[in-house]
């Protein structure tokens, strides 16, 4: 059995800890073994990437050395940690240049990238464990009806992704479909959160998350699936503004796919601290039995 | 409006061996598939935000129309990478961006959150650093202590890199 060094991601580790909790949980039951390293910051492709290019690649190769070192992959909880180690290792390996520059940088704390390692988000990891996924489920979500969000950075850039599809994803799809809930196909399946720009510009942003949730409303969706710390916190924290900006009521619960999977498995919604949520699971969770 | 050739040589060198943005032929795929340009500007795109003004002004070093008092016209883009997937001439439409979005914060400018980002990944090589609260809480949930990355490290790479100094 492989062993991956855990990437759980600031996010995640340091103020949505639940989503680690319902991850290691199936992960356990699905037989994906998992150690911790002393990462950093990934750093953040959307912010310190924009802060400084230099920084984000050599602290991205920083991260990636201590996987090298104990020869192992990783498994990154999140889409932005992904699309940066994978984007450092992808510039690194085709570009000698920033390579040279970034290990000159490196050797001063006595590191080297060499790019023998992968990572893996994962959904992918998990997409190739279906079966013993499937085999753990005691509590199949019937009629449960759930719209996907992959989130761009779990798809985009392909080049350095590669993922099934970067516009058209099914791999999300397919998970949930495992647990026996019903996936509803909505117009704007890939159109992004938009969790940078409500950061810097709340009315753009916030007129980005009306498109989504409306169009996700339409297709009477029950709940949203996710795979990323950054669209679950833009979908479950920001929903309240949205209804008061355009006194219309938003209120779509958001569960992780690690999360819809403990439950699926029987984990009670206690054991996963779904009461850490700010949208409303209470009378889905009732509606289904869970 | 000037040329900045300075600017320009820039903008080529950054994507070193690419230098498709070259081939740009103004067709606005990226615009029109641009989630906020379609939350932000007009039908003619004289308003908000708009890659394929970037693109245009960026290649053509008419750096005085993208570094102006509206930040928006950078930092309006939430890097979603779907101009990337949609531009027919495989312009890295995010790349250029990324690097005007640098050059930005050279001058001092962009928003707060990308500095707070910043200081805080300098100051406890996280983005979100722990907090007690948090900590309970995942010792409460069965959940291993994070293992404290190497903060001096971290600090000297960003020391020696030039991008320490640009901290607020
Ligand atoms: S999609 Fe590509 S070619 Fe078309 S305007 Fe945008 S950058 Fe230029
Ligand atoms: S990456 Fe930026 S410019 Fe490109 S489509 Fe997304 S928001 Fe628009």
């Amino acid at each position: 059995m492989t062993e991956f060094k855990m990437f759980e991601g600031c996010t995640i580790g340091n103020r949505i800890p639940f989503i680690e909790a319902a991850s290691r949980k199936v992960f356990e039951k699905v037989g994906i073994e998992t150690s911790q390293a002393a990462f950093s910051c990934c750093p953040d492709p959307t912010g310190m990437k924009s802060f400084d290019n230099n920084a984000w690649l050599t602290i991205g190769a920083m991260n990636l050395c201590l996987a090298e070192a104990e020869g192992k992959d990783i498994i990154s909880l999140c889409n932005g940690c992904t699309n940066t180690l994978r984007g450092v290792q992808h510039q690194l390996k085709h570009d000698s240049l920033k390579k040279e520059k970034v290990n000159k940088e490196l050797a001063k704390i006595g590191k080297e990238f060499k790019g023998t390692i992968d990572v893996k988000h994962f959904v992918d990891v998990l997409q190739e464990h279906l079966d013993k996924v499937k085999g753990s489920i005691t509590k199949p979500l019937n009629g449960l009806k759930v719209a996907c969000h992959p989130g761009c950075h779990y798809m985009r850039p392909a080049e350095w992704m590669e993922s099934d599809d970067p516009m058209r994803p099914e791999t999300l799809k397919k998970l949930v479909a495992a647990s026996g809930a019903t996936v509803v196909d909505y117009d704007e399946l890939v159109l992004c959160c938009g969790s940078a720009v409500t950061n810097a510009y709340e009315e753009h942003g916030l007129a980005n998350l009306k498109n989504k949730l409306d169009s996700i409303k339409n297709a009477g969706a029950d709940i949203i699936c996710v795979n990323c710390p950054a669209c679950f916190q833009q979908f479950d924290t920001r929903q309240r503004d949205l209804s008061k900006k355009y006194e219309k009521e938003y209120d779509i619960p958001v569960l992780y796919i690690t999360e819809l999977y403990a439950l699926a498995m029987g984990y009670s919604a206690d054991e996963i601290g779904l009461k850490f949520h700010r949208t409303r699971l209470k009378s889905i969770l009732e509606k289904y039995g869970l | 409006m000037s040329i900045d050739f300075e600017f320009r040589k820039l903008v080529m060198d950054f994507h070193q061996g690419s230098d498709l943005i070259k081939y740009c032929y103004q067709c606005s795929r990226c615009a029109d598939n641009c989630p906020v340009t379609k939350v932000s500007a007009d039908f003619y795109g004289t308003t908000g935000y708009n890659p394929r003004n970037n693109i245009l002004n960026a290649l053509l070093g008419y750096k005085d129309l993208i570094f102006t008092e509206d930040e928006l016209i950078i930092w309006g883009c939430t890097v979603c990478d779907t101009c990337d997937e949609v531009c027919p001439q495989d312009i890295e439409l995010t790349e250029i961006f990324t690097f005007l979005k640098n050059q930005s914060i050279e001058q001092g400018k962009g928003p707060e959150f990308i500095y707070s980002q910043a200081k805080a990944i300098f100051d406890s090589a996280k983005a979100i650093p722990s907090q007690p609260a948090i900590e309970r809480r995942r010792e409460q949930m069965g959940l291993p202590a994070i293992v404290i990355p190497d903060v001096n490290e971290l600090q000297t790479l960003l020391k020696n890199i030039g991008a320490a100094k640009k901290l607020k």
